[in-house]
């Protein structure tokens, strides 16, 4: 990895983001193989971001189709793209058109049908848009090989990722100042590299839904109950039994069913004085903006886990609908 | 009709509101291409977008709308054609132009339900953070530097203006550390950028490059004693450079031989620090230095130059500048596609509230890089930022002190240096109150008579009070003037104050018998060095953060000492 030196054009092109994470960080990227599982809102962000960033290859997976939705809300796509075509494959030529550099594979089948090998072939790898049996499937193939896994989801006004980096390896340039003076003309500045790791657990320990035969002995009370993972692992059972995303057509049918399942959630988790009822009227449909967020922080996680530069969110990031804060919050650890 | 893309979940009321809505976007760089894009794909029918910019291929990495075939047109032009692919049924105006313009006056801004600033600059934002406040249009502000950004909502009567705070000004500093004892990389880039001034771009003797006689130092023990022989001639720099015919033989060896060895002879200078040396532009040229080039990539930009690479490339530059003039940039942290992409993000759901007129669900929101400290990404302050009382631009009577040397600083200096570059007018008239004298007019020609005056020479001493009107901005700024003498070799040439109670404690020092020593906030050398920086979103360190007053907002450099202060904050949240 990075034996081969940048070609002017990538210095060029790369030339802003190089001074700011380094010529090391670039070559990582550079070297990097990536696979995107759902190319839709948040998909689109997500691939905007690291192609621009300059990775070695980007496979786009979705077996989907292109739905009246996705012609109003995917940068991505055409306005002249027809409904029902295989939606990876339409991406394609404005995908390319963000980064000429970037290799780009497009593969219309589905992700059950995959096997671990393929999975092997990857850095790493990000996922939106699939059902919690696939999260935890994948997460283990991942963990075979060391490869990088990532999740994430936007419902609404909500959106979350889930890492599981595994034995991760970081560094960071940390600015310190000689002893004795501070801040004077004179004193000198000294950059440190400052070493970490951070060892995740697997994801079948982190998203843990009721009446599965998992370990519940894996459910680790929280120091604080979280109305905001309670929404996530909520949304996970939801779709996990209904097969699709709340739905703003059922709105009212909808927020019922999310109601009853969190009820459950909050029960195995002994999750006491939490109330989710001002979250469920947000969580329909794909909003742009959040995806930009969630599509964001994902993607500066997919960059610092590549490059092993600057500190990773360890494991849960959630993004509230209500305030706009985004925070850490570490399970299963 | 326009197709229906408003987001299902929002209310009805919001839905109605954005597809009604006028939008203008202030610029179109990093954060602008995101927002644009953002608003294209949630509703929005009408958006206008103003930027003066041309793409370059360094804008490519994270100004997703340009492709390599865009270089050298215009980021508005190009921006609107790409973001009319999404959705060819939205109305959407470009304005290849500079916001400063005199046809975008306050009329121009209240045909707009809410103004989003995407800027790369502090003058751009002073300036519309005033239109915004004439014409009384929201204004949501935002910017980002590296992993860290913010979001900001700008309200008359509701929150603080983008000026209420003051900023930390861009870093200056003496210019005997610059002429005479560099000791950090960015002193000899200060150098190199006023030398390149001198030479090339607009003359300032407060930028002078060769050797400072008047180093505070010096006279420490008076064992240095200027001698005439040694002393550059006091022909301006420009001037003798002319006269040579830029030759850059002549030049090296002025900058690099004669000038350090007549440094050497400040023995002062030397008895701590290491003293420079001397290098002919023969020897350069030869290489007596033993270094060779190092490749680090391959690439122009990321090579380590030998000695006398360097002296070529001075020269071979200097022949072409001698053609060909430009300007350059300062400090800078780079920005990103994924903190941009976060940023505007979190534009737009604001732009949604405050379409709603919701205005106190829209405190400031802090990016923050993660860091083994902190859980928290996006932090938001509990509170709306009230407004400062004193604030010189939004209070209701705006007034400023101003500290200068009314015996040495001219007209053109006042008006060029304080009123366009600190105080940010754009064409300011000043009478001098009481006395009735138009001291400055917009006008051209009217007052040119003044512009080489002392401001004694006009009756304005200390004690005289000015009346500044811009008429552009519906800017009014009553300007107390109090004489001032710079002392101290760290002193500014000009300062100003515009909270009283501050006012009053500086000058109880000074009864006291303290030394009045001014904080780095109101220390001034030289303003808008970003103006006209030609990387659009390259955004300034000092530059793009409004309010230095929140616990939310972390360094963006976090030395050891601030890490306890992260700690503490985690431990509040």
């Amino acid at each position: 990895m990075g034996e081969k030196q940048l070609s002017s054009a990538e210095a060029e092109l790369y030339d802003r983001q190089i001074r700011l994470w380094g010529i090391e960080s670039q070559e990582k990227l550079r070297a990097a193989n990536v696979l995107l599982i759902g190319i839709r809102g948040l998909g689109s962000e997500i691939a905007k971001n690291i192609l621009l960033s300059g990775i070695n290859s980007l496979t786009i997976l979705d077996d989907g189709l292109i739905t009246e939705d996705d012609l109003l809300h995917n940068f991505l796509l055409t306005e002249s793209t027809a409904v029902g075509k295989k939606i990876a494959e339409e991406v394609l030529a404005r995908a390319q058109a963000l980064n000429p550099l970037v290799k780009i594979i497009t593969d219309t089948e589905s992700v059950t049908a995959k096997s671990p090998e393929f999975f092997h072939n990857f850095t790493i790898v990000v996922a939106t848009k699939i059902k919690v049996d696939s999260i935890i499937k994948i997460d283990n193939i991942c963990r075979e090989r060391n490869v990088k896994f990532i999740y994430g989801d936007v419902f609404g006004l909500f959106g979350f990722s889930v890492a599981d980096f595994q034995e991760h390896d970081y560094f960071e340039d940390r600015i310190q100042l000689t002893a004795g003076r501070k801040r004077g003309h004179d004193g000198e500045k000294k950059t440190v590299k400052v070493k970490g790791n951070i060892s995740y657990p697997s994801l079948n320990k982190v998203l843990i839904l009721p009446n599965t035969k998992q370990d519940t002995v894996f459910v680790k009370k929280l120091a604080r109950p979280s109305n905001l993972f309670a929404c996530l692992l909520t949304l996970l059972e939801f779709k996990k039994q209904h097969h699709r995303d709340p739905d703003y057509e059922k709105k009212n049918e909808d927020i019922e069913k999310l109601k009853i399942i969190a009820a459950d959630i909050i029960e195995l988790y002994n999750f006491t004085n939490l109330n989710m009822d001002s979250l469920y009227e947000l969580l329909f449909g794909e909003l742009i903006p959040v995806c930009a967020i969630v599509g964001g922080v994902m993607a500066q996680e997919v960059i610092k886990a590549v490059s092993h530069k600057e500190v990773t969110i360890n494991n849960i990031f959630l993004f509230d609908p209500i305030t706009y804060s985004g925070k850490e919050l570490t399970v299963g650890a | 009709m326009g197709k229906n893309t408003v987001p299902c979940v929002l209310n009805n009321d919001l839905k109605t509101q954005i597809m009604k809505a006028k939008i203008l976007v202030v610029g179109a760089g990093g954060i602008g291409c995101e927002i644009l894009k953002n608003l294209s794909l949630s509703g929005f029918q009408d958006i206008e977008i103003i930027d003066l910019d041309t793409i370059d291929v360094s804008n490519l990495n994270r100004q997703f709308l340009f492709r390599k075939e865009h270089v050298g047109k215009s980021k508005a032009v190009v921006a609107r054609e790409s973001i009319l692919t999404f959705n060819s049924t939205i109305n959407v105006k470009a304005y290849h132009d500079s916001i400063f313009n005199p046809e975008y006056g306050v009329n121009f801004f209240k045909q707009f339900s809410l103004i989003l600033n995407a800027l790369d600059n502090r003058a751009a934002r002073n300036h519309v953070n005033r239109m915004c406040l004439a014409a009384d249009i929201p204004l949501i502000e935002s910017g980002t530097a590296g992993y860290s950004g913010q979001v900001e909502l700008i309200k008359k009567g509701v929150t603080q203006c983008y000026e209420c705070q003051p900023k930390s000004q861009q870093r200056s500093f003496p210019g005997c550390t610059i002429r005479n004892t560099p000791s950090e990389p960015v002193h000899c880039i200060v150098w190199a950028k006023h030398l390149f001034n001198q030479l090339f771009g607009e003359e300032d003797p407060d930028q002078e490059v060769s050797p400072d006689t008047e180093d505070p130092e010096l006279k420490k023990d008076g064992t240095f004693t200027e001698t005439e022989s040694g002393n550059v001639k006091r022909t301006s720099t420009r001037q003798w450079a002319q006269e040579i015919k830029y030759d850059p033989e002549k030049l090296f060896n002025k900058f690099f031989q004669d000038d350090i060895k007549y440094l050497l002879s400040m023995e002062n200078l030397w008895k701590t620090r290491k003293p420079p040396v001397p290098i002919s532009w023969e020897k350069s040229i030869k290489q007596v230095d033993g270094s060779s080039d190092k490749e680090i990539a391959n690439s122009v930009d990321m090579q380590i130059w030998s000695l006398s690479k360097c002296s070529q490339v001075f020269a071979d530059t200097v022949s072409i500048l001698k053609e060909e003039l430009g300007t350059i940039a300062g400090n800078i942290i780079p920005a990103i596609a994924t903190a941009n992409a976060l940023i505007a993000g979190l534009v737009v759901l604001y732009a949604f509230r405050v379409l709603q007129d919701e205005f106190q669900k829209c405190p400031a929101i802090y990016l923050r890089q993660k860091s083994v400290y902190s859980r928290v990404i996006l932090a938001t302050d509990n509170d709306l930022q009230k407004a400062n009382p004193n604030c010189y631009v939004c209070s209701s009577k705006p007034l400023v002190n101003v500290f200068v040397n009314v015996n040495n600083m001219t007209v053109n200096e006042f008006e060029n240096e304080i009123l366009k570059n600190t105080l940010n007018m754009v064409a300011p008239d000043v009478i001098l109150d009481g006395k009735g004298v138009v001291v400055i007019s917009s006008e051209a020609g009217e007052t040119e008579v003044n512009n080489n005056k002392k401001l004694s020479e006009l009756g304005i001493i200390d004690g005289s009070i000015l009346k500044a009107d811009d008429f552009l901005q519906s800017y009014e700024l009553t300007i107390n003037i109090n004489h001032y003498e710079a002392k101290e070799k760290d002193d500014p040439l000009f300062k100003f104050i515009a909270n009283p109670a501050e006012l009053k404690a500086k000058q109880d020092g000074v009864e006291n018998g303290t030394a009045v020593k001014m904080d780095d906030d109101s220390k001034k050398e030289s303003s808008n060095e970003n103006e006209d920086d030609d990387d659009n979103d390259l955004v300034f360190v000092d530059n793009d953060f409004p309010q230095a007053s929140s616990s939310k907002r972390r360094k963006l450099n976090p030395s050891v000492e601030d890490d306890d202060l992260i700690l503490l904050e985690e431990l509040v949240d």
